[in-house]
């Protein structure tokens, strides 16, 4: 175990990846000459400026382009029927009926279905003017009755956002594995609990969304630069839509300030400018800024658990959990109904759960669309199962520490398969929590929470969150969502290669958005090829041109470290191989007497026999007149690989099969202080252990558990977005929406764990994402500051005045809790279990 | 009287260049150094004055460059980001930065270290406190601050010790 | 961040800049800009020329007056009135709110006169400068007048100033003997927006409170001061429970605004004890002998 790194810079060992090194990418970055989207441009290009709906539901009844069309500079103005007329079908629909007859198309038609919902797009010579004629296009609307309430909004009475769906669910399924009824009619105690909540929030990446997107009407060829982070799947969505096939799009990428997964949801808005673009001849340039962001570019999921219910043996052995679940996908299915599967990696958490239902419903609202968000999907059911074994620990009083040491999937038990086939790949989760309650000086803690007690005016609360970042999906999880798509596997292509003057340039299928891909993509490659990380020019960014790329490309889904280094590994060994079958010639030696050093190759033992890089490039690019057609044949120097997991197709009918190639995992634990008067919070000590495998490079790896840590502890106490009755957002800028500062956000002491995955060509696991460990952790310590027989905290955003509210609660009030508990002789039946 | 209008001749130095324009008089700072003089190096992360991530240094001021018009900045001398290094060589907070990992995805990081040199300037030696309460306008989706406090706090040991200080204020605080 | 077309002018003197004023219904004084920025952004509201008071010397400066009180210029910074030793040295508590506004880049813009003339119901300033019986100077062309600042405050974005004029300065009176002052805030984060806010001045003798101010804000539009409150406090023991007492009636009857952070209720009961707080600030700081107290910050 390590605790907290600091840069090595040593020759610690012979090899580059596992070292701290910070990064090559910093340099451009500190000096403000990083190329983010509203950076670049093109030539002749048009400003951008959406029209967007000030209700959250309504019929359009019509629209008057003419005085924004008089305006000088106004190219031109698309609305949302020209577009549809433009387009060849609506957006691909991963959900089967009832979900795929809830279209969308670039720009509204006939209806707006959210706040912020676009109803046409203009396009002029400066953004100012594009600003100023939106507000000319007059759009008149007849309101409709919002649907806010998430539960409510599968009830067939309530107002239908889609009247050809004939329903505001989109998706349903059931979820059911062992035996529940069965685990629930021979627990000892039956925790029930009647009502948890998942807020919506989103991680806000600090770079908005932006796109320049050329329509090419003599090459039909479709440009777009822009900040999207899985580049193939917007092509994939927006081709059919507008007509245009996969290789007339050049989707590329550069810096991306932050996405977080919320950049995966614009791809209406590239559609829009396309069509846009096509309409008006001219490239057009779009650049969001923060209020539009916030109201339109894709929240979390939030998601309401009903009816839950949980047994568990008279020790704290938990047997599983029952649960309604029902999950707000806003407006648009963006990338929904794939939540309702995704969560479904983790469904025992991190605990040995064996028999579980989860009834899940996924609806539309009159909000904003949900899109992914760090953690996405199982952070909302990975928090679900901590509170219920958290509140389990407090009901049964019991100690929140040993309940979670003997639920938890012990270290002996890896290679462990979940109730629904996923395989969780190796882990110590008893000894991470060990070392997160020793980081946090928890027995500290503990006596200074004794000495204040309660009444004092402030209160300590200790919580630990236990939590996954499952990593590299099987897309065939999809089919169980609608069995008739055409998605299964995953994976990712690299591209390594010798230049003309023996340079080694390796291009991504990636979009880093700050993970450092182009270091320890470099860190890898150098290992393989003998040279050192700065030898290794790693491109920046994506570019359709590279063909490197597959349908999967991106970053997203914690998967990097596994298939975007699995395809850096693959591309930098078949480069390997070409350079020294090509130095095997050269110097009249058998391959495998060639070694790599240095940026040549040479015969082992012989100082004397060597070529440099250059000289190899020389014979295949330059200088190759006689060199045998066979090895010309084999050695191009230009190594393209494309890693893929070993995944099935999941049974679809069972709902099972294994989702999700790797498992990092996390326990944080957190110290809270709360004022009793005002409801108040402060984290006043924080600890995150982190378990991702083989780390390539510690340094990144920590960054992205801070950045996890903070985001979280934003969100629980921070960060929310909430609509009002009539679905208009309350927190629209940053100017209502507190984001957390430095002030806000505490220090976090970190240490780790390193248990290699036995599935992966270097050991590592796709983390980043963090499972919502913080959310967990920091409501598990307001449950602790609480105290025996208080409420439950069944928020997962807990501002002051909630805090203050469950403090003060009424004593006789409902606590949302209730335990059950069977009188036959504890224990009874159960040696099967 | 000062020439009323909607467009205005404005004059300023920019990281010691010296640079004239006629601007909008709706034009905000940041899109005045980012649109007309191309320093794109000085970002936009909200439209509420919020995340900083537009931050400069005008007079020896750090400020938002978003909730400045262009106009008022006339005969005012600007330091941004692009400014910082001297030549090819980092400045002391550049390099703490890149050594302690205080930046992932960069968007911030020109304003936090905007933020960050007038901090040092002001204050040699802060205590952590002090200096969160000196990037507490700059907002961070990616470090959680973790290692942006470490980075500001190891580069004013550096210079305490004898490494190179941050570099002094360009132009005069009025 | 796009503006609305807009003009600009930046007067030489306060008399050009309270002719343009007067002149133009649809002139705004631009000073710090750190709201009335992002009013523009917004196209909230519609400005036909912003009229740029920022430079003008007659609004600078922290200046002494005679009484021992303080005279500010509204285009004085929160920065400057942090680091101002005048401020620090009579009003300690004045420099120290300033020193919590949000953040360094607002502070080292944001003014005086725009915290108040704003009139924004989340502003620091207002209830402060209430609580210290400040005096809000006001020049227009037909002259000049001075306006309490308890009647300053009028509504939400609506103070005293007429068209054409401009808040010049604001006198803060010297701190009476005996007296210290308190000032907290419940805000949804470190440095951030806050829900409810107190501030109070004391006046003790000996063990007891011979005169006291008590202004809340955020519980209405305007920082109000809670006189039954005060009445309650005056002549009272200068104790933890006798101000407890006094407190415990503070916003009965008042219907504070709910949103997001919270319901009315709830910041009903948070008035009541930041108000308490406060006091008890005022209190401590009295006793210290200090115009404000070291533990009273934001």
């Amino acid at each position: 175990m390590t605790i907290t790194s600091t840069p090595v810079t040593g020759e610690a060992t012979k090899t580059w990846s596992g070292r701290s090194m910070p990064r090559k990418e910093d340099g451009r970055l500190v000096q403000g000459q990083g190329s983010f989207v509203d950076d670049g441009g093109m030539h002749g290009q048009g400003y951008a400026w959406f029209v967007r709906s000030p209700y959250a539901h309504a019929r359009i009844v019509s629209i008057d382009c003419e005085p924004a069309l008089a305006m000088e500079g106004v190219y031109a103005v698309l609305t949302g029927d020209e577009a549809k007329a433009m387009c060849q079908a609506p957006f691909f629909a991963i959900a089967p009926p009832p979900g795929s007859l809830m279209q969308e198309w670039p720009l509204a038609v006939d209806k707006v279905r959210y706040q912020g919902d676009a109803v046409a797009v203009v396009l002029a010579d400066s953004r100012e003017t594009a600003r100023d004629a939106a507000e000319r296009v007059v759009v008149e609307y007849e309101p409709l009755t919002p649907v806010t309430d998430t539960v409510a909004a599968a009830d067939p009475a309530a107002p239908l956002l889609y009247d050809e769906a004939g329903t505001n669910v989109a998706w349903h399924g059931l979820f059911d594995y062992g035996d529940v009824d069965w685990a629930l009619e021979n627990a000892d105690h039956v925790v029930k609990l009647d009502r948890l909540h998942f807020h919506r929030f989103t991680s806000s990446p600090l770079e908005c969304n932006g796109a320049v997107v050329d329509f090419d009407r003599g090459t039909g060829v479709v440009s777009v630069l822009s900040n999207y982070q899985m580049p193939m799947f917007a092509a994939m969505v927006v081709g059919p839509t507008i007509g245009v096939p996969m290789n007339k799009f050049n989707f590329v990428s550069k810096d991306i300030g932050g996405a977080f997964g919320i950049k995966i949801g614009f791809y209406p808005q590239i559609a829009a400018l396309a069509l846009l673009s096509k309409k008006a001849g001219r490239p057009a340039k779009w650049t969001e800024f923060r209020t539009e962001h916030m109201l339109t570019a894709g929240h979390g999921n939030e998601r309401t658990f009903l009816d839950v219910e949980v047994p568990v043996m008279a020790d704290g052995t938990i047997l599983g959990l029952k649960v309604r679940a029902f999950d707000d996908a806003g407006a648009y299915l963006h990338y929904e109904p794939l939540g309702a599967v995704i969560w479904s990696q983790v469904v025992p958490g991190c605990y040995k759960l064996k028999h579980v239902r989860v009834d899940y419903t996924e609806v539309v609202t009159n909000k904003c669309p949900v899109v992914p968000n760090r953690g996405y999907s199982r952070m909302q059911h990975l928090w679900l199962v901590e509170r219920i074994v958290d509140v389990v620990a407090h009901e049964l009083g019991l100690d929140p520490v040993e309940v979670r040491k003997r639920n938890y999937v012990q270290p002996e038990d890896y290679p462990y398969e979940t109730p629904n086939g996923c395989i969780y790949d190796s882990g110590d989760l008893p000894r991470s929590l060990d070392i997160a309650l020793e980081l946090a000086h928890v027995a500290e803690w503990r006596e200074r929470q004794r000495e204040l007690g309660t009444g004092t005016g402030r209160r300590i609360g200790i919580g630990i969150g236990s939590t996954l970042d499952s990593g590299t999906n099987n897309f065939g999880q999809s089919r169980i969502i609608n069995p008739d798509l055409p998605f299964s596997g995953n994976g990712e292509a690299a591209f390594a290669k010798l230049d003309l003057f023996g340079e080694i340039n390796v291009n991504l299928g990636t979009t880093p958005q700050g993970q450092g891909h182009e270091t320890t993509a470099a860190q890898v490659a150098a290992d393989i090829l003998g040279v050192t990380p700065e030898d290794v020019t790693v491109t920046t960014g994506f570019n359709q041109a590279n063909n490197s790329y597959v349908g999967f490309s991106g970053t997203y889904a914690s998967q990097f470290a596994v298939s975007g280094l699995g395809a850096v590994m693959g591309a930098a060994q078949k480069l390997r191989h070409q350079i020294v079958k090509l130095a095997a010639f050269a110097l009249q030696a058998e391959e495998d007497e060639i070694e790599l050093e240095g940026g040549s190759a040479r015969v082992r033992g012989d100082e004397e026999r060597a070529i440099p890089f250059i000289g190899l490039s020389n014979m295949v690019y330059t200088n190759n007149a006689g060199l045998p057609a066979s090895l010309l044949d084999e050695c191009d120097l230009n190594a393209r690989y494309v890693y893929v997991p070993p995944f099935e197709v999941p049974d679809t009918v069972a709902k099972t099969g294994n989702l999700t190639l790797t498992y990092a995992s996390q326990v944080h634990v957190c110290v809270v202080e709360v004022d009793e008067e005002t409801g108040e919070v402060k984290v006043v000590e924080y600890a995150a252990v982190d378990d991702c495998g083989n780390r390539i490079n510690p340094l990144v790896v920590e960054g992205q558990v801070h950045g996890a840590t903070g985001l979280g502890i934003a969100a629980s106490l921070y960060e929310s977005l909430d609509y009002d009755e009539s679905g208009q957002l309350q927190e629209p800028s940053f100017y209502e929406y507190h984001v957390g500062t430095a002030m806000d956000i505490p220090d976090v002491a970190c240490g780790d764990i390193e248990s290699p995955s036995p599935f992966t060509p270097n050991g590592a696991k796709g983390m980043g994402e963090g499972g919502g460990a913080p959310l967990h952790a920091v409501c598990a310590a307001l449950q602790d500051a609480l105290g025996a027989g208080a409420p439950v905290v069944s928020e997962s955003h807990n501002h002051w005045a909630r805090v203050y509210e469950l403090l003060h609660r009424d004593p006789g009030a409902p606590r949302g809790v209730e335990v059950v508990t069977r009188t036959a002789e504890p224990g009874a039946g159960v040696e099967s279990l | 009287m000062g020439e009323r209008g909607t467009s205005h001749a404005v004059t300023v130095e920019v990281n010691g260049e010296k640079v004239s324009r006629i601007v909008a008089a709706r034009q905000l700072l940041v899109h005045f150094l980012r649109d007309t003089l191309g320093l794109t190096g000085t970002h936009i992360g909200c439209d509420t004055g919020n995340c900083g991530a537009c931050s400069v240094i005008v007079n020896g001021k750090l400020v938002k460059s978003c909730m400045i018009l262009a106009p008022q900045v006339d005969g005012a001398t600007i330091e941004t980001v692009e400014g910082l290094a001297d030549g090819d060589s980092l400045s002391p907070l550049q390099e703490s930065f890149h050594e302690h990992h205080a930046l992932q995805c960069g968007y911030c990081t020109p304003g936090m270290l905007m933020s960050a040199t007038y901090l040092l300037r002001q204050n040699p030696d802060p205590t952590d406190e002090e200096i969160r309460r000196g990037i507490r306008g700059n907002i961070c989706r990616c470090t959680g601050y973790v290692n942006i406090v470490k980075a500001i706090r190891a580069a004013s040991r550096e210079q305490a010790s004898g490494g190179r200080p941050v570099p002094a204020a360009a132009g005069e605080e009025v | 961040m796009l503006l609305e077309q807009v003009e600009y002018v930046r007067p030489q003197s306060l008399d050009e800049a309270l002719e343009i004023l007067a002149n133009d219904d649809g002139a705004a004084p631009l000073a710090g800009g750190q709201s009335l920025t992002n009013v523009l952004k917004n196209r909230v509201a519609s400005v036909d020329v912003l009229v740029d008071i920022s430079r003008l010397d007659d609004l600078a400066g922290i200046a002494r007056t005679a009484d021992g009180g303080l005279s500010i210029g509204a285009c004085v910074t929160y920065d400057e009135l942090d680091r101002s030793a005048d401020v620090r040295q009579t009003h300690w508590l004045l420099g120290e709110v300033a020193a919590h506004i949000e953040d360094q880049q607002i502070r080292n813009k944001g003014t005086i006169g725009g915290n108040c003339c704003l009139s924004d119901p989340t502003n620091n300033l207002p209830p402060l400068l209430v609580a210290l019986d400040a005096v809000m100077e006001l020049r227009s062309r037909a002259g000049q007048r001075s306006v309490a600042s308890a009647d300053f405050f009028k509504g939400y974005f609506a103070t005293a100033l007429e068209p054409g004029e401009l808040l010049v300065s604001v006198t803060v009176p010297p701190m009476p003997a005996g007296s210290g002052a308190g000032y907290t805030s419940l805000a949804v984060g470190a440095d951030a927006k806050a829900m409810v806010r107190a501030a109070a001045r004391v006046t003790l003798d000996g063990g007891t409170i011979a005169d006291s101010r008590l202004v809340l804000a955020r519980v209405a539009h305007v920082p109000v001061r809670d006189t039954d409150a005060e009445a309650r406090l005056n002549g009272g023991d200068a104790t933890e429970e006798s101000v407890a007492a006094a407190c415990a009636g503070v916003a009965d009857g008042m219907q504070p605004i709910a949103d997001v952070h919270g319901s009315s209720e709830y910041r009903r009961q948070m008035a009541k004890v930041m108000a308490r707080r406060a006091v008890s600030q005022a209190v401590a700081a009295a006793r210290g002998s200090r115009n404000g107290s070291k533990a009273g910050g934001n």
